[in-house]
């Protein structure tokens, strides 16, 4: 495997000048950034740790024209690296070691809705919300909705293979992606997977989705088109302590219902929504549950009944109840906007924080938040929790200053004791957002050599040269990166 | 190295071919020093789980030695409240539903013979029965994957948590993979509480036409089926009661809590044009629901197909399908035909292979030949025609089994 990357060519002149040129033919004046006060904007992701301003961005607006810029690359021997909205938190689309930026932005074509045959076609820089909005009335929908779905593209979707609140019952991306383009960093194409299912042949679909940009770069999706819930009912549980509203969620799990979506916010979040948004969220509680479950209207009352009395049972009161028919009801909008919107939220409380992402099997997360709880009080910091409760993935918000370079020491300590607990308690260090090159690091305690030597084998089959999204995902030998700051990150 | 003579083996690899001996591994270490040992030896490995489907795919490509899984059949781990189990691979599809059932949990995947079928088996070949429409495929269920490589190495990928995008997904590269990339030890699995009721409505049809209006209704019906079915004449003799004897018949499955399960056996009788001919609830669905399940790999005729098409192309396909040569069966709702010959006329059939697959290939769609004599395997062509992405599944393949001894000659391509 190349260990390390050719650095970029652009220093030297001549090269950078031709390159210029033929990237310029390919996209056109309008589609290149090249100025360095143009270039500042993309120097990172939501991952701020790491910068690096890329040394050209394009902005294909056709496939034809992504294949042109792959293929100029590939022919100039220069590193690049696929960027969708720039919302990833783990620094998936840094451009490491400067190179080429292929902005996805301006493919945004939704180029097929089949009700019928319940697909969608669309090009990565679609906004999943828009897909959303696009097929609003027809009875259908994409399932996965990230936090930050009003922003991210459903190319970055694939590549991180995006969650959500609602993949407790409808599952993560890969679920519900029937096929790819891949544009391969020479500039070749292949189409995996389609319309109909079960094509014979390895489901490499399956493997490109979280690829994080190193196979090369996804240039069309064919995505499943899921039925929407007849009916829900979204309720508001409130308890007086953490440990209560986690064993609500082991009862409801254990009296075999399976909601749409289980989120958990503790104190201090709830302090920070309910400042931004005036939900109504109680601030003296120590931890409220959004607890929502959908299906046929006439079969949701018994698990209704049954959520409040498990909520009863463990010393909690249901605030609130939404009885909803479509997820534009005011109500409803309301209480998810005040969800989505926690990280922005905690802003009013810290100029700098810093969220992590990490997975416990459900039924240890007492111990993963009392363990978050002791690792704040040992490193004095301040730790706001909110996350998806049902699939056990936690996002811990660490509150700093980063003027005060201690702070910002403990900040790191912390957020990896965190992560190395997450992996002794079974889980893993990233749920949703991906390892980038933020948690490249971690990747040896999650995975032997043998694994990751079959990884690099893979990487090294689509990727050979590793000029696409280089030092990403798979550590490449010479030990990890020293970080000196933690990131502040915008949502999840 | 030659194959051993079938007289002087009683084990065989599928198509006619005997294996030259036979590892039955009991542990993980045993199944590593197994490949290592008969690699090093310079036989090809082949692994089998409840041999329910040995004869799917190409024909054994060269001298080699079964892997006997059934032994690595041990639950590794089952936190309930958590709703996974980890497994070793060799274990049944039905010994997972009893453990599951104890604590009121299922895996939602409904592959024909689950007292003899291996969930490794079923995970290597990707099977599959009526549930997918509402459960989904194996690959929506599988989080966590162990297999051994030709170098006797375990690889792991994914994890034993519902959610983790930590490196590359090999689960699902695992998942269809029929044993050619490595042998699949041990598997995470998402499992889901057992519904309260369920109940099968079967709605009969004497147009295939007035099929093609009422399964475009069920894409947008109020009720939630968990399977939709189509089956012709003969398919029905083999799964359903006498009152069941419709040109077509859709079958219908419901699983939820009993309220909703009976507001949508009212309701799906208002909203189909078809006639419904019979409702059954609770236990008595048992005997439809086992017969749809295990018809995919009923061994009556020489010939098992399976088609995957669009939704809507279902019945398109169904009216030219011959009820005097197949049975037909769909699992209408995913676009996939089973089809099983009812003739020995092999020249005919083979025909009809040919003309079903030039229907199905233009539009995108693909057909594969699951069970035929060994002899028409090179003539009628297992896989189908080749598609622009085995190239990139040969280039894995090399990645991951460089030197080809992982199953060869029974997947696509040269693979």
């Amino acid at each position: 495997m190349p260990a390390t990357v050719a650095p970029a060519k652009m220093a030297d002149r001549s090269v950078g000048e031709r390159l210029l040129a033929a990237l310029t033919e390919a996209v056109g004046e309008e589609n290149l950034l090249s100025r360095r006060d143009e270039l500042i904007v993309y120097e990172c992701d939501g991952y701020v740790i790491e910068k690096n301003v890329p040394d050209v961005v394009v902005f294909p607006t056709s496939r034809e024209q992504l294949i042109a810029v792959v293929k100029v690359c590939h022919e100039a021997k220069v590193p690049f690296v696929p960027r969708g909205a720039g919302t990833s938190l783990a620094g998936g689309t840094l451009a490491v070691g400067g190179g080429v930026m292929i902005s996805l932005t301006r493919m945004k074509r939704i180029l097929e809705i089949n009700i019928r045959d319940r697909y969608a076609v669309v090009e990565p820089g679609v906004v999943n919300v828009w897909l959303t909005r696009a097929l609003a009335g027809t009875g259908f929908h994409y399932a996965p909705d990230p936090s930050s779905q009003g922003a991210c593209t459903l190319g970055g979707n694939v590549a991180t293979n995006s969650g959500g609140p609602h993949t407790l019952k409808y599952g993560v991306t890969v679920n519900h992606v029937r096929g790819l383009e891949l544009v391969l960093p020479d500039g070749s194409t292949v189409e995996t997977g389609g319309i109909a299912e079960d094509a014979p042949g390895y489901d490499l679909t399956g493997l490109i989705v979280g690829h994080e940009g190193t196979f090369g770069i996804v240039s069309k999706i064919i995505v499943n088109l899921a039925r929407d819930p007849e009916a829900g009912r979204t309720f508001l549980g409130v308890f007086d302590s953490v440990d209560d509203a986690t064993a609500t969620v082991s009862g409801i799990i254990a009296a075999g219902i399976v909601p749409a979506a289980l989120e958990m916010l503790d104190n201090l979040m709830i302090r920070a929504i309910e400042e931004a948004f005036g939900f109504g969220f109680p601030t003296e509680a120590g931890a409220v549950l959004i607890i929502e479950i959908d299906g046929l209207e006439a079969g949701l009352d018994p698990d209704s009944h049954a959520i409040a009395e498990i909520v009863r049972s463990n010393g909690g009161e249901v605030r609130k109840s939404i009885a909803w028919r479509t997820r534009k009801e005011p109500e409803y909008v309301a209480i998810w906007k005040s969800r989505k919107s926690a990280f922005g939220a905690i802003g009013r409380l810290s100029p700098t924080f810093c969220t992590q992402d990490g997975v416990v099997p459900r039924t240890k997360l007492p111990q993963i938040l009392r363990f978050i709880m002791a690792v704040g009080e040992r490193h004095g910091l301040r730790i706001a929790n909110v996350f998806h409760a049902g699939d056990g993935n936690i996002h811990p918000i660490l509150l700093f200053d980063e003027r005060d370079p201690e702070q910002v020491r403990r900040v790191l300590i912390a957020s990896h004791e965190i992560l190395d607990e997450c992996i002794n308690l079974g889980g893993s260090v990233t749920g949703e957002h991906g390892i980038g090159v933020e948690k490249m690091e971690f990747m040896p305690k999650l995975f032997s050599p043998e694994d990751l030597a079959a990884m690099v084998a893979i990487r090294n089959t689509f990727n050979p040269d590793g000029r696409c999204s280089p030092s990403k995902m798979l550590p490449m030998g010479g030990g990890c990166i020293e970080k000196k700051n933690p990131g502040h990150h915008a949502s999840a | 190295m030659n194959w051993p003579d079938p007289s002087e083996s009683y084990t065989t690899l599928g198509d006619g071919r005997v294996a030259t001996a036979v590892e039955c591994p009991n542990t993980l270490d045993a199944l590593q020093d197994a490949v290592r040992r008969r690699v090093a030896e310079g036989l090809a490995i082949y692994a089998q789980g409840g041999r329910t489907s040995l004869d799917y795919g190409g024909t054994p490509l060269r001298p080699g030695v079964a892997v006997d899984m059934t032994a690595l059949n041990r639950v590794i781990d089952y936190p309930a409240a958590d709703m996974t189990i980890t497994v070793e691979s060799g274990i049944t599809l039905g010994e997972i539903a009893r453990t599951l059932d104890a604590e009121g949990q299922r895996l939602e995947i409904d592959a024909p013979q689950p007292d003899h079928a291996t969930i490794g088996g079923v995970y290597a070949t990707n099977s599959t029965g009526p549930r997918r429409y509402g459960s989904g495929r194996p690959r929506d269920q599988i989080i966590g994957v162990g297999f051994v490589t030709a170098d006797g190495n375990v690889v792991k990928g994914g994890g034993r948590v519902v959610k983790n995008v930590a490196g590359y997904d090999f689960p699902k590269l695992l998942t269809g993979s029929l044993g050619t990339l490595g042998i699949i030890s041990h598997l995470t699995l998402k499992v889901k509480p057992k519904p309260e009721t369920s109940a099968i409505v079967c709605v009969g049809y004497d147009s295939i036409d007035v099929v093609a209006h009422d399964l475009a209704r069920l894409n947008t019906s109020s009720t939630r089926p968990v399977a939709i079915e189509l089956l012709n004449v003969p398919a029905a003799k083999r799964t359903l009661t006498e009152a069941n004897r419709s040109l077509w018949t859709i079958v219908l499955a419901f699983e939820d809590n009993a309220a909703s399960v009976a507001w949508q056996i009212d309701r799906i009788a208002v909203e189909l044009s078809g006639t419904v001919q019979s409702v059954v609830q609770g236990q008595a669905i048992e005997p439809i629901r086992v017969a749809l399940r295990d018809l995919p790999t009923a061994n009556f005729g020489s010939v098992s197909i399976v088609a995957n098409v669009r939704y809507s192309d279902v019945p398109v396909l169904a009216a030219t399908v011959d009820p005097g040569l197949w049975t037909f069966q769909s699992h209408a709702g995913n676009g996939v035909i089973r089809l099983h010959s009812l003739v020995d006329d092999s020249a005919t059939i083979e025909a009809d292979v040919h003309r079903l697959r030039s229907s199905v290939e233009p539009s995108g769609g693909n057909l594969i030949v699951a069970r035929c004599p060994a002899d028409r395997k090179p003539s009628v062509g297992v896989w189908g025609s080749s598609r622009p992405d085995w190239v990139w599944s040969e280039k894995v393949k090399a990645a991951l089994d460089p030197s080809g001894v992982m199953n060869p000659g029974r997947f696509v391509g040269k693979i």
